[in-house]
């Protein structure tokens, strides 16, 4: 079976642009327009790595990681962010938040796909 | 997959276009005083996303100026840099930049000149928008190469994430990194607890680099504690690896991309074997945070350890709760739980065509009940099929409907342009701006409104000098309004300006040979003049208005579209152009009326009363001139049949009177012979298969199959009786 990702970003153009570069490397593709959209779909898909925006309205991507995190299920869970920011500060506050790694955007598909195998083959 | 990368293109482009929209809402609402963070990160959300998207897409200039304006709105976020009018002066200017970088990312437009706005920008970044003034022309020098160069630069790499994008360019740059081959790479990894509990599996690490060639060579387990003190959310080993000499450093410390800062990464020559070329072998640039902890490599017993290690983990595994995620479970997505609003893209000739197809479904309709007996209707149901006819139509004529804010949104940037370039302050009120419009039509407006705001800027508003001395605020004020009435929508442009300057006018047309030098005109009929082919008033071709269009091309352009414009002007205190436009094809409520025996629509939208007049209750105020006596109230009388040119020698108190209400003249009473029917008529458009007639706003099939045309209040009423000649010989 191959691997379940949830892809959570409020821009159609990129979920579907991830969708599309990811389902032709082998994985499995769910997506949600927002934090809060994210964390419900995560219940439904419970997938095997989170790809997470972090500007997003309704709930942002740290307050996402979050949460996904509080939830004992999904403690093992690996978790990216793809994002446009790349401060350190941020990626700190993303990592405190608990997430696994940080891709900034713009992406290339292979590249997105070989940090995926990273940390979830 | 290229043609599937063009559609998402082109929905990124829409994603543009609404993100522009929002970030320019947002900061005019920062202009107008509203400071308040919701607005802010509104902004910086919107472009932000342009510059992901862009990024994703390969458009470097847009990436590198969405990115220098968004440093800038970050810092106005976190409170940095305070929204002073200055600041936002600037990031409006850079909107209007950042909207020109998306049209030639389109590819509709050529590459905009960006340093100047990028120089303001950088100048409110260095000074924290400290000084509100002009940007320094000197820092172009400093910005230039930022702006070259996509915002994940290698240098941005950090401890914590690393940019995929990013190659270290020290490997081939070094001159003697070729030689320092002779050294195999010795790695030195202990990941930290923090890794563990971010889901970064160790593991998953060694297994990457050994595809690279990696055999361990040495685990030290000394840290391990007893079954009962271990903690199995947390890391105890340290491993250290031997790779491949010929591999590039980068390929080795991308393995470790993921790995939490607190976590020992080494990556070095073997000492022994790369002696020689020790001094000059390039420095681990992208390696994370590299804490000493003394670890010494240990080299024998390898196969020992790494058996140990093995066992280890094992038990680890079993005493902890399966936290890895080579465990989880894969659980198959539940079906229908896709995205809210989905959307299609389809080709508007598909649409037309199925509008057309409803426009005949709807008269076969009608068609089919006029030739049923009433007791038939009911038995074939036929007012449910109208009703789910009706609903088809509103439904289809519901997808080409766009509200008209697209039409609009170019204007307050050009706007902004206009006021620099005329010195005037301007000020732009927009109404109705979610009217919705059909898309053709919007798409067809933009080059009149877009001259009409020109003019009214350029010719209507006075300087500020001249405004303050004829007692009115130094800043004018354009005011750009739409609305739906029946069939038809009413666009205006408006500024409280100087008015249309008659004398003037008039001069110029006489000059012009436009009109005689003796002809008597009405004030209307001069405001009209300003429509006239080749007419300018423009003393000096001003490179605003003066573009070799005119307001006559505004005119056909309209006309073209089945619709009109109209002026009124009040000297002092404003002109106001009104293009009163076509649905492009819609149901229109009618009620079917006859002249001199012909059958036309009048559309019921219009429609107050209907009177039977009584002997002397239409009087004749003058040879031109009717009214009727409606309870006191005296309301002007037309003859359509007089306007149309019918031959009709009815008296007027065999007739009826229908009052309708119009825009420009108020309560108008309308003769008319009788009234046959009241129903529901598809507009087909005179003008695509015949030429625009002034007074008629389209034609429509009735029931039998005949022809009924459909009558334009406005223009009717609007008309003086005077009029015919033009109007119909257009």
């Amino acid at each position: 079976m191959s691997k379940l990702i949830l892809t959570v970003d409020d821009s159609a153009s990129m979920r579907m642009l991830l969708k599309t570069s990811l389902t032709a490397q082998g994985f499995r593709i769910e997506s949600a327009n927002d934090g809060q959209h994210g964390l419900e779909r995560m219940h439904e898909v419970k997938p095997d790595l989170l790809i997470t925006d972090i500007n997003m309205p309704k709930m942002d991507g740290f307050e996402l990681i979050e949460a996904v995190r509080q939830v004992n299920e999904f403690r093992g869970t690996p978790i990216l962010v793809l994002s446009t920011e790349f401060s350190d500060e941020k990626k700190a506050r993303a990592r405190s938040a608990g997430a696994t790694g940080w891709i900034t955007k713009p992406f290339e598909a292979t590249k997105l796909g070989a940090a995926i195998r990273r940390v979830c083959p | 997959m290229s043609d599937e990368f063009d559609d998402i293109q082109a929905i990124f482009f829409e994603e543009c276009t609404e993100g522009l929209t929002t970030a320019e809402q947002g900061l005019s609402a920062m202009q107008g005083g509203d400071v308040s963070a919701e607005v802010i990160a509104g902004v910086f959300r919107a472009v932000h996303s342009i510059k992901g998207g862009a990024g994703a897409f390969g458009h470097a200039d847009l990436t590198a100026f969405a990115h220098k304006f968004e440093n800038v709105l970050d810092e106005v976020r976190g409170g940095k840099i305070p929204p002073s009018p200055g600041v936002v002066k600037v990031m409006l200017s850079a909107f209007d930049v950042l909207s020109d970088h998306v049209e030639c990312a389109k590819g509709l437009a050529p590459r905009p000149a960006d340093q100047a706005a990028l120089d303001a920008l950088e100048q409110v970044l260095a000074n924290k928008g400290a000084d509100d003034g002009a940007p320094a022309a000197n820092s172009a020098a400093t910005v230039a190469p930022v702006a070259a160069e996509p915002p994940a630069a290698a240098g941005e790499a950090d401890e914590f994430g690393f940019v995929p994008m990013a190659v270290s360019l020290d490997d081939f740059d070094a001159p003697a990194a070729p030689a320092a081959v002779d050294g195999a790479w010795i790695v030195t990894f202990k990941p930290s607890r923090a890794a563990l509990a971010n889901a970064g599996e160790p593991l998953l690490i060694i297994r990457e680099l050994e595809t690279l060639g990696a055999e361990i060579i040495g685990v030290d387990t000394g840290t391990v504690p007893s079954l009962r003190d271990l903690d199995p959310e947390d890391a105890y080993f340290t491993w250290t690896l031997r790779l491949p000499a010929e591999l590039p450093e980068s390929d080795i410390t991308d393995c470790f991309d993921f790995v939490a800062p607190d976590s020992v990464v080494e990556v070095r020559r073997d000492a022994v074997a790369a002696a020689p070329v020790a001094e000059v072998a390039p420095a681990p640039a992208a390696a994370p945070a590299e804490d000493d902890f003394g670890f010494v490599p240990v080299t024998a017993g390898v196969e020992d350890l790494a058996a140990e290690m093995q066992r280890v983990v094992e038990q680890i595994a079993a005493a902890s709760p399966p936290i890895g995620s080579v465990e989880t479970p894969a659980i198959a997505p539940k079906a229908g739980a896709g995205d809210a609003q989905q959307t299609i893209r389809v080709d508007l000739g598909k649409l037309d065509l199925l509008l057309n197809l409803v426009g005949e479904l709807v008269i076969r309709n009608s068609i089919l009940a006029d030739r049923l007996s009433p007791a038939d209707r009911q038995r074939v149901e036929l007012p449910e099929l109208a009703r789910l006819t009706r609903q088809i139509q509103d439904n289809v004529m519901s997808l080409r409907a766009q509200p008209i804010k697209q039409a609009f949104s170019r204007v307050p940037r050009m706007l902004r342009d206009l006021s620099v370039e005329t010195g005037k302050q301007i000020n732009l009120e927009t109404i109705g701006e979610t009217t919705e419009v059909d898309k053709g039509v919007i798409e067809k407006i933009g080059d009149p409104l877009t001259h009409m705001i020109r003019n009214a800027a350029d010719h209507g508003l006075e300087s500020a000098e001249e405004r303050i001395a004829a007692g009115k605020s130094p800043e004018g004020t354009i005011k750009l309004s739409a609305e739906q009435r029946g069939a038809r929508i009413f666009v205006r442009v408006q500024d409280n300006g100087r008015g249309i300057n008659r004398e003037r006018v008039k001069a110029k047309a006489i000059e012009k040979g436009i009109i005689s030098a003796d002809a008597q005109l009405s004030n209307e009929e001069i405001d009209q003049l300003i429509c006239a082919p080749g007419f300018s008033t423009a003393e000096t071709i001003s490179n605003i208005s003066g573009r070799g269009v005119g307001m006559d091309v505004v005119r056909s352009n309209v006309e073209a579209l089945g619709g009109r414009v109209e002026i009124h002007s009040v000297p002092g205190e404003g002109t106001t152009f009104t293009m009163i436009l076509p649905l492009t094809l819609a149901i229109l409520d009618g009620m079917i009326v006859r002249l001199a025996g012909q059958r036309f629509v009048l559309p019921l939208a219009h429609v107050l009363e209907t009177v039977q007049p009584e002997i002397g209750q239409v009087k004749r105020t003058s040879p031109d001139s009717e009214v009727i006596d409606m309870r006191g109230e005296y309301v002007p009388v037309k003859r359509a049949t007089e306007i149309f040119g019918l031959n009709d020698d009815r008296q007027v108190e065999d007739s009826l009177v229908v009052i309708v209400e119009s825009e420009g003249s108020g309560k108008v009473g309308l003769v008319v012979d009788t009234i046959d029917d009241r129903r529901e008529v598809v507009i087909k458009s005179l003008d695509q298969n015949l030429h625009p007639i002034r007074g008629l706003g389209g034609a429509t099939i009735l029931g039998d199959g005949s022809i009924a045309l459909i009558l334009d209040i406005e223009a009717l009423v609007a008309s003086t009786n005077r009029y015919t000649p033009k109007g119909l010989a257009a």
